[in-house]
């Protein structure tokens, strides 16, 4: 029998121990996030996050997107929201699988929701996910979902200081949306400095104007998306 | 913004290693917490005072160290802090992905942890 080796530390009475730990947090949900990918990937999915303010118009892109693309693409769809079906609803209308993902009252998808949700759908029927996460341009950047590509949307409506006060989730952007673009003037807003903020902040960012109401320049999201 | 739902795992976590141990107190925890994260410091403090009440780890100090952004350009070789564009119209330096030396992007290799480094504990 081989020899017990015992490895225990004998602490003194009140003694105070030190434990070294540098267990990362986020790296959880970056693990997850992988995990998800390489589940999609396995399964022939493809999968893009959507991102944006609450009202920037990621639901109508999304929307175009599914009557652009349905011929071509079985399309699923998670819609991110904190309680309601609406939006979930809206895209249903148009044939693509939806799946309502309520946070409750987190402010942002994470990998474990998608996770879970990804065991809602059967992913032989499918080739193409949207993700459309919780309006907000702060906390989706920290939680990465194992999408392959993400978008940022961002509309006119927000003023003209929406990008380079929220450097951070453009970073992580593979395509930017500039929506609404018909209110450019009305807003008093230039689609062009906009376009620039994106590039100077993530020159490897593609940058596309939209009007996702009328679908004006979305077929310019699906070559920049490589669809 | 979501300062509660990550500082409700460290305390997790930390109980976790102290039942483990059978510690009868946490008497310390120090994070490491990247610039490059929407972790507010004054909520993690926060929701740490708050989560901990009742539980071995309350009134333990909460030490955080912050850790700078670091950037690396696959490029020319280049580690270190962001390129900073000083644009007068926003008042503020906007960071960029832009290497500070040759300006090909760059890719973000710190910055962004939320790391618990150690825990002291009564055993």
């Amino acid at each position: 029998m081989a020899a017990l080796k015992k490895e225990v530390v004998k602490a003194e009475e009140g003694e105070i121990y030190d434990v070294e730990l540098s267990e990362d947090l986020l790296k959880a949900n970056q693990r997850l996030a992988d995990e998800n990918k390489r589940f999609l990937h396995k399964n022939g999915v493809r999968a893009i996050d959507i991102m944006g303010a609450i009202g920037s118009g990621k639901t109508s892109l999304i929307e175009k997107l599914v009557q652009l693309l349905k011929n071509r693409y079985k399309i699923a769809v998670f819609k991110g929201d904190l309680t309601t079906t609406i939006d979930a609803e809206l895209i249903a209308r148009h044939g693509a699988e939806t799946v309502a993902i309520n946070t409750g009252k987190e402010c942002h998808l994470d990998a474990n929701l998608v996770k879970k949700a990804l065991q809602r759908l059967d992913l032989k029927k499918i080739d193409l996910l949207f993700i459309e996460n919780v309006g907000n341009l702060i906390c989706p950047a920290e939680f990465p979902l194992g999408s392959d590509r993400r978008v940022v949307v961002v509309s006119v409506t927000e003023g003209p200081y929406m990008v380079v006060k929220h450097p951070f989730i453009f970073m992580e952007a593979d395509v930017v949306a500039i929506n609404k673009v018909d209110l450019a003037e009305a807003m008093g807003v230039d689609v062009k400095q906009l376009d620039k903020d994106v590039k100077m902040i993530n020159p490897k960012a593609s940058v596309v104007a939209t009007n996702c109401r009328t679908g004006e320049g979305v077929d310019g999201v699906v070559r920049a998306l490589g669809l | 913004m979501h300062e509660f739902s990550v500082t409700s795992q460290i305390v997790q976590s930390v109980l976790a290693e102290a039942e483990k141990r059978r510690a009868k107190k946490v008497t310390e925890v120090h994070l490491v917490i990247g610039k490059l994260t929407f972790l507010g410091l004054e909520q993690v403090r926060f929701a740490y005072e708050a989560l901990t009440k009742d539980t071995i780890t309350e009134g333990s100090k909460l030490i955080i160290e912050e850790q700078e952004g670091v950037v690396k350009c696959n490029h020319c070789g280049y580690e270190g802090g962001f390129k900073y564009e000083d644009d007068p119209m926003y008042h503020v330096p906007v960071p960029t992905l832009k290497c500070p030396q040759c300006s090909s992007v760059v890719s973000i290799v710190a910055g962004k942890e939320c790391t618990i480094k150690s825990i002291k504990m009564m055993i």
